[in-house]
């Protein structure tokens, strides 16, 4: 029985990190590869919870839904919605560099949360949307569980198998020249703003399908799920801490933030009762802590980015040179 | 990579050393201990813990064992709630979850954990009418009144006293609207009728022109869901001022001694509040008590509610004889309005007639409860009027 509970809690835990490593692998198209300073992750990962959670779902009153598609269909609407959302925001916000980008997606994100909370025709406001279906859900326990960690395994596996392909290709290669020279990569006539927005939507679109696989496994989404803290600057927290530019550092990132997250309550629960609630309060200490050590000591994360380029000497000298000097925030150099 | 693994091993170590050590009936007590409730948390999980206390002190569960209740933070958010509460199901194998104190964690927490594990999970703070509606099996239970029930009792207490005809302002909020919707549908439901409804945005300097549609209608009555400090205040003073109606009904955020500061008592004679009541029972005075003993406050927000869903949930464990799967049965039986009562802090007393195989009715310090076929609670409710410098009950609101 006891050994069923551990079992039970790790398929949990795969699952959450599954998702969290898609969100994370989204970010680092942006910020890694791409050097724009997204920190309105939880925007778009809302629109895709909800865009799902709508369609899917069944009739409620005072609400839209009713559709009750299948939920493959919601999560791939997940991601044309979260993309065609960030398509005009990128168009008008991608002109501004680094902190500026990053200030206009907080309010972007601030907008998009506050719209779900007070139009309750559309999203149910603050009571939010529960009743979202699950695949696989009249399983028992363990084996819903089970199954709905296959399906996260499969998309999380199609999302960084795409990324790494791309990355590859010569896509990838400019992707990385605009990041860390953009007026080099313009003099040999690459469209910046075209890529930057591409790289902008295709992130977006894959936080739109976390947040939809998020909503399903939780089966219900309420504006509390889509709060900055949780939604936001914890994806920025694993993808810094576990090396951005690299998607296996990403995932590393999220294994080591969330694990050190919720196994460390089984530490601070043994502390004496009077410290019960103080206690819960180290866990967010130790984490801030965490960040900063990594910050101080090792900026380029856990597992930094490698240099991918094989067809030239020179390319690579110049991309590290550049690295070198620009770290850890590649875009501010240019 | 050996810090790591040296700081996995303690973390084991003392995991096993404390399951080893107590083998006592656990139960969750899922609290948002960070995040935005996180000035009321504490004297809510102390509430609890005074309930727990007190079993433990009368003769413990399952002939003398300790229930043990083992702390969570969901943070008020779905994310943490979920993880918490796995873990409490899973590794610290509780028979019952007390919480999570935010309707979202709930929402997220029965769904995704408590149903499937087939655990039964009472909540002291989640309002949410979602709640209601969850595919749970019967294992979902609250000790706190869904938001839609204040709107509709309200609705109902106005037609007992003969108001026929009213109009309703409500601040645009989530607060505001979801009250003026559950007393809309009531009213006009029962027979009554809306003659205007009209939202209205905060900190306005004038709501003349809103109240003047509102009063075109042709009611005498306005029925205002906002808050009595902020613009709930500015209405009632201006309708007051230009006569637009002649009676006044708030909901409970308007039970504030703001307006009869700012207004005068002699203003307000046909102004009248609802607003939840800790009925003022025997129950609640042996909580109070208790809890002020404790150096607690029991006035704090949701307190009665989280000692009742600790207390229930230790009469659950109880009778179901520490059975995972029966707990939720139980605990269904235990507040129904059928048997003997049994009020806040006699567990000695409940120990007894379980013994004796009789029906237990509890009756809380929030109010008796009496869960109905989706676990919600009545909850208890009361009209209040202006008294001198503060509210006095005019009547129960049923």
């Amino acid at each position: 029985m006891e050994l069923l509970g551990y079992l039970n809690y790790a398929v949990y835990m795969a699952i959450f990190i599954g998702i969290y490593a898609i969100l994370a692998l989204a970010l680092n198209i942006q910020w890694g590869f791409t050097g724009l300073f997204n920190a309105g992750v939880a925007g778009f990962f809302a629109v895709g919870a909800y865009t799902s959670a709508i369609l899917t779902s069944a009739a409620a009153e005072g609400r839209l839904g009713g559709y009750e598609l299948p939920v493959i269909v919601g999560w791939l609407a997940s991601m044309l919605a979260a993309g065609a959302i960030a398509w005009p925001i990128g168009k008008i916000c991608l002109r501004f560099r680094s902190d500026y980008l990053a200030i206009a997606t907080i309010g972007i994100a601030e907008i998009i949360r506050l719209v779900i909370k007070s139009e309750g025709w559309l999203t149910g406001g603050a009571r939010g949307i529960s009743k979202i279906p699950r695949p696989f859900s009249d399983f028992e326990y363990l084996y819903t569980q089970l199954s709905y960690l296959a399906l996260v395994m499969i998309a999380l596996f199609l999302v960084y198998y795409m990324i790494e392909r791309q990355l590859k290709a010569p896509w990838g290669r400019m992707m990385r020249a605009i990041r860390d020279n953009e007026a080099a990569a313009n003099a040999m006539g690459k469209n910046i703003e075209a890529r930057r927005l591409q790289a902008f939507v295709f992130g977006s679109a894959i936080m739109g399908l976390g947040g939809a696989m998020l909503a399903h496994y939780y089966r219900s989404i309420t504006p509390e799920a889509i709060d900055p803290m949780i939604a936001t600057f914890l994806v920025w927290i694993m993808l810094i801490l576990g090396g951005s530019g690299n998607n296996k550092g990403a995932i590393l990132g999220v294994v080591v933030v969330w694990i050190i997250w919720s196994m460390s309550e089984f530490v601070t629960d043994s502390l004496p009762a009077e410290y019960a609630i103080k206690a819960k309060y180290l866990r967010i200490f130790i984490i801030g802590l965490l960040l900063q050590l990594v910050l101080r000591f090792r900026p380029e994360g856990i597992l930094p980015e490698t240099a991918k380029s094989s067809t030239s000497t020179s390319d690579q000298q110049t991309s590290n040179n550049n690295k070198g000097e620009a770290e850890p925030s590649p875009a501010q150099s240019a | 990579m050996k810090l790591a693994k040296i700081l996995m091993a303690g973390a084991l170590a003392t995991t096993a050393l404390t399951t080893a050590a107590m083998a006592d009936v656990k139960v969750g007590l899922l609290g948002g201990i960070s995040g935005p409730i996180a000035a009321m948390s504490p004297s809510m999980i102390a509430a609890s813990k005074l309930a727990i206390a007190q079993v433990n002190a009368q003769g413990g569960v399952l002939g003398g064992q300790k229930l043990e209740a083992i702390l969570g933070d969901s943070a008020c958010n779905p994310q943490n709630g979920v993880d918490a509460a796995t873990k409490l199901v899973n590794v610290e194998q509780i028979v019952g979850l007390i919480g999570p104190h935010c309707s979202g964690a709930v929402l997220a927490v029965a769904n995704s954990v408590t149903i499937p594990a087939g655990v039964a999970l009472i909540t002291p703070s989640g309002t949410s009418p979602e709640i209601t509606g969850l595919d749970d099996g019967d294992k979902v239970f609250r000790t706190v009144p869904s938001d839609d029930y204040q709107g509709r009792a309200l609705a109902r207490t106005l037609l007992a006293q003969g108001t026929k005809k009213v109009a309703v302002a409500y601040l645009n909020n989530d607060y505001g609207s979801g009250l003026a919707g559950a007393f809309k549908a009531e009213f006009t439901s029962k027979g009554g009728e809306v003659a205007g409804y009209a939202a209205h945005e905060e900190g306005k300097a004038s709501y003349r022109s809103n109240l003047a549609e509102l009063a075109s209608g042709g009611a005498d009555t306005l029925v205002i869901f906002d808050y009595g400090d902020g613009t709930g205040l500015t209405i009632l003073r201006q309708s007051l001022e230009n006569g637009f109606f002649e009676n006044f009904v708030g909901g409970d955020g308007m039970k504030s001694e703001a307006i009869i500061k700012e207004l005068g008592a002699e203003n307000l004679t046909t102004f009248t509040s609802s607003s939840p009541v800790g009925e003022a029972s025997d129950s609640n005075a042996k909580f109070t008590k208790a809890f002020t003993e404790a150096g607690g406050s029991a006035d704090a927000i949701f307190a009665t509610t989280s000692y009742d869903a600790a207390f229930l949930m230790a009469l659950g464990v109880e009778i179901a004889g520490g059975d995972k799967a029966k707990v939720a049965a139980a605990i269904a039986s235990a507040s129904n309005g059928e048997g003997e009562k049994v009020e806040a802090g006699e567990w000695k007393k409940a120990l007894e007639l379980i013994k004796a195989g009789k029906a237990i009715d509890y009756q809380g310090a929030s109010g008796s409860l009496d869960f109905n076929a989706k676990g919600d609670v009545p909850g208890s409710y009361a009209l209040f009027k202006v008294d001198g410098d503060s509210f006095s009950v005019k009547t129960t609101m049923k």
